[in-house]
């Protein structure tokens, strides 16, 4: 955030939307527009690369709305949520602190909301990814669809093609066909929005995709191991186990 | 309570049998209330079972057809009665003091045939009566059923009419033009408000016409072409022949929008929402599809209003009208198949009579 100038990324699949948002920062002055995003891809590429301090972020764009997006970005950046008409979403914000603002936009509101998204930069105050993220999920609607982003470059893998999820640090390893794509989150997190009737925590750091289970054999007295199809053997704890007998 | 019914008519028609021995065939009384109280029994069952030749004979499928079941049917039967009482009467003649028994019968035999015709005819005009009754009855619970329904679909349908998302985005919009461009803006401002007006005025109809509708799908259109600008192209197919046809208010708008909520806005590079209406023999066909991502496969939202169209439809038309779904993997197709009636065109018909 050099010389106190803001640097602001506008995401929005409406043309005219961007144009509007756009002139009505520009009058508010100290902002300079790094970038205009038509869908939730290029969004999360040009705040790759781009780094900017601030992204106003529209909810419903194509291939990734707005929460997918929030997801991918760094913890870091600051968030202004842009929406015409969310429920759910709104109630989400407001329980977590995220500033929004509600179309046709209100450039007061918008002033307001840069001036708390500068105060929330110079403390360094992180964004509370998975509480938002869980609560704009319709409830009892589980994950379809995990993201993991590389560099700028973003891979949507459907949760079917998980084989299991192993928690390395403060981050997730996904194993998906011999392939492991890392994403930065907790495994308590994902387990939580991931179906749990077909994924199983069977270990501290092991989420299994149950499809991919062939069998479980007894290692040693009182210690057991889950052998997958592909015959790849995972440590199961005794709570493990015991939540895979009541799903089997 | 139906066996009390069905013994009062046995001992009726018992006692109308052996009255007739008794009178007709010079039979004693004992002899015949012993041979007409079980041809009772048997007559009162024949005059139950008459319901179903009622049945399978419904007088509104022909009055002619009826006549000759029934007719058949009392005369089969009445003979089956009248060897029945013969049967009775030989086996009645085993009995020593009611020796010449059978030959008694056969005087009054005739008689008790024509009477027992008679009896089963008699019964078939009142069972086709509770038929009757019993159908009106079906028919009221049937249509409150129907007006309970449609009044809910059109309420929910009215309810659901304006998505919130399209009116916001459709206010930004605006917004943004009037900072650069009064006219456009001003162009959009009246374009959203001929929309709602428009759809208050239709949705507070029984019935419009298939042209109206579509008049409202152009004006809703529109607007989303100001939003969407050349992602949303539209592509449009109508018979000017079914313009005239009448539907119910607000069928198509919400399909339209969801074509363009659920399909277009989802990709990034928009498509164009296919438009299609032609008559069909008797029936009107309408058409809408879109292209759509086929990595968003739900469409959240909207199976709601798919099952709302499909309820209106079934509550207004039974199974006269139908909503057919087809769902390739990169497409969205709604087809609406309605019977045809078209509107009084009541300006012409003034015309001709000046």
């Amino acid at each position: 955030m050099a010389a106190d100038r803001l640097r602001v990324l506008v995401v929005d699949d409406e043309e005219l939307a961007r144009r509007g948002l756009r002139r009505d920062l520009a009058a508010l002055g100290g902002i300079e527009v790094v970038g205009e995003c038509a869908d939730g891809f290029e969004a999360v590429q040009a705040a790759a690369e781009e780094k900017p301090d601030l992204v106003f972020l529209d909810i419903r764009m194509p291939r990734l709305d707005g929460f997918e997006v929030l997801s991918l970005l760094d913890p870091g950046i600051a968030v202004v949520f842009v929406t015409a008409h969310d429920d759910r979403a709104v109630q989400a914000f407001d329980a977590n602190a995220v500033d929004y603002v509600m179309k046709p936009v209100d450039p007061e509101r918008l002033a307001r909301a840069v001036e708390r998204a500068r105060e929330r930069l110079r403390r360094r105050e992180p964004l509370p990814l998975a509480a938002i993220g869980a609560a704009a999920r319709a409830p009892g609607e589980p994950l379809s669809r995990l993201l993991v982003r590389d560099g700028a470059r973003v891979h949507v893998i459907p949760v079917d093609d998980i084989d299991s999820i192993e928690a390395q640090d403060d981050y997730i390893a996904v194993h998906v066909a011999g392939k492991t794509h890392l994403k930065q989150q907790t495994i308590g997190d994902l387990e939580a929005a991931l179906d749990p009737r077909r994924f199983v925590r069977i270990h501290r750091s092991w989420i299994l995709n149950l499809d991919r289970l062939d069998r479980i054999e007894l290692y040693a007295k009182d210690s057991r191991v889950a052998i997958l199809k592909d015959g790849r053997r995972l440590p199961l704890s005794r709570a493990g186990h015991q939540r895979l007998r009541e799903l089997l | 309570m139906r066996i009390g019914l069905f013994l009062a008519v046995a001992l009726l028609l018992g006692g109308l049998a052996a009255t007739i021995l008794a009178l007709g065939g010079g039979t004693g009384w004992e002899e015949a209330i012993w041979l007409g109280l079980p041809m009772g029994l048997v007559e009162g069952a024949i005059v139950l079972a008459a319901r179903y030749p009622c049945q399978s004979a419904p007088i509104r499928e022909g009055l002619g057809r009826a006549l000759a079941t029934q007719a058949t049917a009392a005369l089969v039967s009445a003979g089956f009665w009248g060897v029945l009482g013969q049967i009775l009467a030989h086996m009645l003649e085993s009995v020593p003091r009611y020796a010449g028994a059978t030959l008694r019968y056969r005087g009054a035999a005739p008689m008790l045939v024509v009477v027992g015709a008679l009896v089963f005819l008699l019964a078939a005009a009142a069972h086709y009566l509770v038929l009757a009754l019993e159908a009106a009855r079906a028919a009221e619970v049937r249509g409150v059923e129907a007006r309970v329904l449609a009044r809910e679909a059109e309420l929910r349908a009215l309810r659901a009419q304006i998505d919130p998302h399209f009116l916001f985005n459709s206010l930004n919009s605006i917004a943004t033009l009037t900072g650069e461009d009064a006219t456009a803006a001003r162009r959009m401002c009246l374009l959203l408000a001929g929309f709602l007006r428009r759809s208050l005025q239709l949705g507070g109809r029984d019935r419009v016409t298939l042209g109206e509708e579509l008049d409202l799908v152009e004006e809703y259109l529109a607007i989303e072409k100001v939003r969407f600008g050349a992602r949303l192209e539209v592509g449009r197919e109508v018979d000017a022949g079914c313009r005239d046809a009448l539907i119910p208010p607000l069928l198509l708008q919400p399909l339209v929008e969801n074509a363009v909520r659920h399909g277009i806005a989802q990709r990034v590079e928009g498509g164009t929402l296919g438009l299609r209406a032609v008559r069909r023999g008797e029936e009107v066909v309408v058409t809408i599809d879109n292209p759509k991502n086929p990595e968003r496969t739900g469409r959240r939202g909207a199976g709601l209003g798919l099952e709302n169209v499909r309820g209106r439809l079934r509550s207004l038309y039974g199974e006269g009208a139908r909503l057919e779904i087809a769902t390739p993997p990169d497409a969205f197709r709604a087809t609406v198949v309605l019977p045809y009636s078209a509107a009084v065109p009541v300006v012409q018909e003034a015309g001709l009579g000046g």
